[in-house]
């Protein structure tokens, strides 16, 4: 699957209206991300990251231009659809973790896995599974007041990988981490890219992440300034 | 478990305010019609005690209680019918008591209901549990028998002596199961009840109890009797007099629209907390379903755990209700306050808090629009 174009927007815009004022957030932006890349969005705070993920992925409607995610014209679906199309294909990490409290690592993740009618027994595996693969094996019982961030963060990396997305976004993951559980995390989804040709999108400020980046866009103003493939052009097949 | 159910127990004290709302909402009903069915249940121990089966009223009479006065001619009417055995009138009146204050005791005057039984073995108006002491303790000139409950209340202790009347009597022994909110019952003899001008040989009697000679044919009995009588009487059957009686205490008096009320301002309590707690506890965790929006779950489903839940809010506040209204039946059974509980009241209370735990779950759904998993991009 690697270089396969797994999403494709263009001239994505978006505007808040604050009072009588409205702010142009996003002004027409042209974006692409591949399949097995890790696609890294950088930018100063305000820039407008946040609003492209969201538009990408189906959380919120730009004011124009399209969005083709996995070849599917995403926005000119019905809302029951885009919901459809995120639980079959997209993974979500943010900067919280929101986890909910009372369930333990396996049940946040069995959760997400029942919405996909996956079987008990089979989610109960699946969820064992993803958890040892983020190096959660010993934490399966505990509930997220046990939890340090980075496993809590883990948890909810796990839980989106176990829905095995095709589009994974993640929105600042490391900014409430510790350096040394940012470097895990970050690592997680680049594993995640490489070993399942998962086509991952990160927003971040933080520089030091770059170094597991394939590609980084640096965007300000709404706009993007610059796109530089780091790890070459990805192969077309 | 589910999530809804585990959260729950996870973050009960989020929970508890609706679940002590729901619990009192089905307190104050309960208890509330628990004291009055309590009470109508005394007010018809004489009649679920009585060894007649079959109870003869003026034809307008819809109970018990109420004017039940009719002419004495009736009871050899009665007797035409070849299945019955014994008819007797039943004697209530009024008494004045007082009591001869021990040191330091206060001196207690109440007006009594003096309930005349004849203390014989099987006779109709003896209540079928009476004790042979007791009926022996009957025997004696003077002697009047009390509730239990009632020795505080008319100030005197089993052997003490009392006025009724003027006239000086003597507490020969107490039975269970009498109790009285508001009038207290005093037994005696018809002897005793002569000596103390309670007896009353006029032309009118009060209800008649009617002992039959196989008591099985009851309900058909009465039918031919309310053949026989032509209109100038109604023989109910003694179940049937019962409930009716039961069911005239609860109408009069408000009874019935006071117990209305109460419902309907546990049920306007009840869903305004329960609703704005589950609102609450929802807001606290709304990132997490936003995030469940995010990953794909539906709005629907997510409404699906909001009812789940407050369908468990409601199980809880259930649970906390019997413990509570058990606790109240206790105190009241220590108080010797009659109080009854019967299915035919549990039940619609038991699904009107389950109504209004789901309603306030259905309130709440709205709350869930905040779960925006856009907000969660920042
Ligand atoms: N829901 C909203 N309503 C109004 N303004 C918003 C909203 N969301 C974001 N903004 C504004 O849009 C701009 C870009 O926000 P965002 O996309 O979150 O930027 P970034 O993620 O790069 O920090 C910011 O100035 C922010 O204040
Ligand atoms: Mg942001």
């Amino acid at each position: 699957m690697t270089g396969k174009l797994a999403l494709n927007a263009k001239g994505l815009s978006k505007g808040y209206k604050i009072g009588k004022l409205k702010q142009q957030v996003l002004k027409g932006v042209d974006f692409t991300a591949y399949h097995g890349q890790v696609t890294m969005v950088m930018g100063p705070s305000g820039s407008g990251k946040s609003t492209l993920i969201a538009a990408l992925s189906g959380l919120m409607k730009p004011d124009e231009g399209e969005v083709m995610a996995l070849g599917e014209n995403l926005w000119k679906k019905k809302r029951g659809k885009i919901d459809r199309f995120r639980l079959d294909h997209c993974g979500f990490i943010f900067q919280g973790f929101n986890l909910f409290p009372s369930l333990n690592a396996t049940q946040q993740v069995e959760q997400v896995l029942k919405y996909q009618k996956v079987k008990k027994s089979e989610a109960h595996r699946r969820a064992v599974e993803v958890l040892d693969a983020v190096g959660l094996k010993h934490r399966l019982k505990q509930k997220p007041a046990e939890l340090s961030g980075g496993e809590k963060q883990r948890v909810a990396i796990a839980r989106a990988l176990s829905k095995m997305p095709s589009l994974i976004f993640a929105d600042e993951p490391t900014s409430a981490l510790d350096s040394v559980s940012g470097q895990v995390v970050i690592k997680l989804l680049h594993q995640a890219a490489k070993e399942r040709g998962a086509a991952v999108v990160v927003v971040t400020h933080d520089p030091r992440l770059e170094a597991y980046a394939d590609r980084v866009i640096h965007m300000e103003d709404g706009k993007i300034l610059s796109d530089t493939m780091i790890s070459g052009p990805p192969v077309i097949v | 478990m589910s999530l809804a159910l585990s959260t729950l127990i996870y973050e009960w004290r989020r929970y508890l305010a609706a679940v002590i709302a729901l619990a009192v909402a089905g307190l104050l009903v309960l208890a509330m019609t628990g004291m009055f069915m309590g009470m109508a249940l005394s007010f018809t121990a004489t009649v679920d005690k009585s060894p007649a089966q079959i109870m003869i009223l003026p034809p307008q009479a819809e109970g018990l209680f109420g004017d039940s006065g009719q002419p004495r001619r009736m009871i050899p009417m009665v007797y035409e019918h070849p299945g019955v055995a014994e008819v007797q009138p039943m004697i209530m009146n009024w008494a004045m008591w007082s009591n001869f204050p021990k040191d330091g005791q206060p001196a207690k005057g109440d007006g009594v209901r003096v309930v005349v039984v004849d203390p014989v073995k099987g006779a109709v108006t003896l209540p079928s549990d009476f004790s042979d002491a007791t009926i022996e303790a009957l025997k004696e000139p003077f002697a009047v028998i009390l509730d239990r409950t009632s020795l505080g209340k008319l100030g005197v202790q089993v052997g003490d002596k009392a006025k009724m009347n003027g006239r000086t009597v003597t507490v020969a022994g107490v039975v269970d199961g009498y109790p009285n909110m508001f009038n207290t019952q005093v037994f005696t003899s018809y002897q005793t009840a002569k000596l103390i001008y309670v007896a009353d040989d006029g032309p009118r009697v009060g209800p008649l109890l009617v002992k039959l000679k196989d008591p099985t044919r009851a309900k058909q009995v009465a039918a031919e009797l309310n053949v026989l009588g032509a209109g100038q009487f109604k023989a109910w059957t003694r179940e049937e007099l019962s409930k009716s009686s039961q069911m005239g205490m609860m109408k009069e008096g408000g009874i019935a629209i006071m117990i209305g009320f109460m419902a309907l301002v546990g049920v306007f309590i009840g869903i305004v907390i329960t609703w704005q707690t589950l609102q609450g506890a929802i807001l606290a965790n709304i990132k997490e379903f936003a995030s469940l929006r995010a990953l794909g779950v539906s709005m629907g489903e997510l409404r699906l755990i909001i009812i789940e839940l407050s369908f468990w809010v409601g199980v809880a506040g259930l649970i906390l209700t019997v413990i509570l209204v058990s606790g109240v039946a206790m105190l009241a059974k220590v108080g010797g306050v009659p109080m009854d509980f019967p299915l035919f009241l549990d039940i619609p209370v038991a699904i009107m808090l389950m109504v209004i735990a789901i309603l306030s779950g259905l309130f709440s759904l709205g709350i869930l629009k905040k779960s925006q998993p856009a907000d969660l991009l920042r």
